[in-house]
């Protein structure tokens, strides 16, 4: 499953560095860094919201504070 | 440097120009429109059919200067076409030229398998359709007259990455391209290019960020034997990044790392491969994963410079600054953690600063923090030799054969041995630049250029050892490996 997160400048002042540290280390925890593959993403010009991260090519607006649900459920969910 | 691309440099580094300064100055949304026309403002096309058209390739470019793709097409490739700017060189690779005298030998005719060549009014002619361009009648013709024509972005592919769309326009197959960046500046019309992070990094500036600059062991000798690493701390802080660490430094540390594993494996017999460039650990996924478990484990000498740093401040953004552009793939790999968070290469953050009115000026070899040998790992065979050098700090008693590629093609044949259980080495040294990263697709000069300024400046450095420079720097107590 390849992940992809945005690492623009406007992403980085939202919160991209803490939603991709965390994800590392749910990845980790969770033992899946064999079906997940975690990448920075340039920026794709929908920073209206929150951080983009794209899951399969859905794309998703997220805030670092929602990381480990949205691991939970789009990610861990998916598997 | 000496160059076939001198007049796309200068445009292309006069769009980064631009585009940094519009930046700085925070006015990139309301006039990067503008940029087309004050870069062409017409009447008279200089170099291609038209106005319009270079203005459009201008306006691709300040989309790859801002990190976007050139066209709104989503791929996450680094290496971008510029499709306004290919100039759809002929596909056809054989190619009879005015050199042909309609001989009565006919010896393209009589060699050619495949009833191809027929005899026109002037010249033989090579039907393309039947043309399975073996080069037999390019061999046989005794007035040379028959041309090999290969596209130049092609022909310098070590991968087969680049293929065509159905006008012929140069399209880079993602599933291939490890992203070394070798085509970037063997196209003659400029028409391949990277993204690049410099807006995202002005911005994050600008914002109050401490992004602290990682510059190559590559670095060293670009710039004349006055630029030193201290001219380079300087000018960087001049416009705005916290501070500058010597990535010879990582060299050191992925040294210090790679010796353990080296020494453990040659004892088991196991053979083994570096991992400190970025292009050739791409080959290998992409082109030989079933050789990964000979990979070495420990992150390149960028990545553990971009660790030791987060370890001291978390908080800290870390900016690798080279001739790679491999790298900004590597920065993008977020499996591995603690990597750096950005990459530049040398023309990106040259024209960055000269954005802001600053230049590297000469200043006293007055800096060092890394050993001669992490200095010299940008050089192809200083991999090697950093590793040998630990060997005998350790106490180890390990002559190991190392079969050191540089270059694309020689890294495939030998990661080929590898794959085929023949490889006539203990480990192989893979770079994808001939020479090492100094030979890097955005290397300032070339590396015969540079050596002179190369050897003065690092012949200066003292002779420290690669363990004790650890220890003297507090690097001795990172993490070294992917996991």
């Amino acid at each position: 499953m390849k992940v992809s997160i945005c690492i623009g400048s406007a992403c980085h002042l939202k919160g991209s560095r803490e939603i991709i540290k965390e994800m590392q280390e749910l990845v980790a925890k969770n033992g899946v860094g064999d079906k997940v593959d975690l990448n920075g993403a340039f920026c794709s010009g929908n920073c209206v919201n929150g951080v983009c991260v794209t899951v399969d090519g859905t794309l998703f607006s997220l805030k670092p504070e929602n990381t480990k649900e949205f691991f939970e459920k789009e990610i861990m969910g998916r598997l | 440097m000496v160059t076939n691309d001198a007049t796309i440099l200068h445009i292309k580094h006069n769009v980064l120009y631009e585009v940094a300064k519009m930046a700085w100055e925070g006015r990139l949304e309301e006039d990067r429109d503008e940029l087309p026309y004050k870069m062409i403002p017409g009447p008279q096309a200089q170099f291609r059919c038209c106005i319009y058209k270079e203005r459009e390739i201008i306006k691709q470019r300040v989309r790859l200067a801002e990190g976007q793709c050139p066209v709104g097409r989503d791929s996450m490739n680094v290496v971008q076409v510029i499709n306004a700017a290919c100039e759809e060189c002929p596909i056809a690779s054989y190619l009879v030229t005015d050199n042909c005298r309609k001989c009565m030998g006919k010896a393209c005719q009589n060699s050619c398998n495949f009833g191809a060549i027929t005899m026109g009014d002037n010249r033989a002619y090579i039907d393309p359709t039947k043309c399975k361009e073996c080069g037999k009648c390019a061999q046989a013709c005794p007035y040379s007259a028959i041309a090999h024509l290969e596209r130049p972005c092609k022909k310098v592919c070590p991968v087969d990455a680049i293929t065509y769309d159905e006008y012929g326009i140069c399209v880079i197959d993602e599933t291939k391209c490890i992203q070394c960046g070798a085509c970037i500046h063997s196209c003659p019309f400029g028409a391949i290019g990277t993204k690049t992070f410099m807006v995202d990094l002005i911005r994050l500036i600008l914002a109050g960020k401490k992004v602290v600059a990682m510059v190559a062991p590559a670095t060293e000798g670009q710039f004349g034997p006055d630029i030193t690493m201290a001219s380079w701390k300087t000018a960087l802080k001049k416009i705005g990044f916290a501070d500058m660490v010597e990535v010879g430094l990582g060299g050191d540390m992925t040294a210090a790392s790679e010796a353990e594993e080296w020494a453990e494996a040659y004892k088991e017999g196991k053979k083994m491969t570096t991992s400190c460039c970025p292009a050739f650990v791409n080959m290998i996924r992409q082109h030989f994963p079933q050789v990964l478990d000979h990979m070495s484990t420990t992150v390149s000498p960028m990545c553990g410079v971009s660790r030791w740093l987060k370890q001291k401040d978390p908080e800290t953004i870390t900016v690798f600054i080279g001739p790679c552009i491999a790298k900004k793939s590597e920065s993008l790999d977020l499996n591995i953690t603690g990597n750096a968070d950005y990459v530049l290469t040398f023309g990106e953050i040259r024209a960055m600063m000269r954005a802001k009115g600053v230049e590297l000026e000469p200043e006293e070899n007055s800096y060092q923090e890394s050993s001669v040998f992490g200095k010299r790992f940008g050089n192809g065979g200083g991999v090697t030799s950093a590793v040998v050098q630990c060997f005998k700090e350790m106490g180890e008693d390990i002559n190991p054969e190392v079969m050191k590629c540089s270059g694309g093609a020689e890294c495939k044949k030998a990661l080929l041995l590898l794959k085929l259980g023949k490889l006539p080495a203990d480990f192989i040294e893979g770079m994808v630049c001939a020479g090492g990263c100094v030979g890097g697709p955005s290397k300032h000069k070339s590396e015969p250029e540079a050596k002179k300024a190369r050897d003065i400046l690092i012949g200066q450095a003292d002779k420290r050892n690669i363990h004790e420079n650890l220890v003297k720097v507090g690097a001795d107590k990172v993490p070294m490996h992917r996991h």
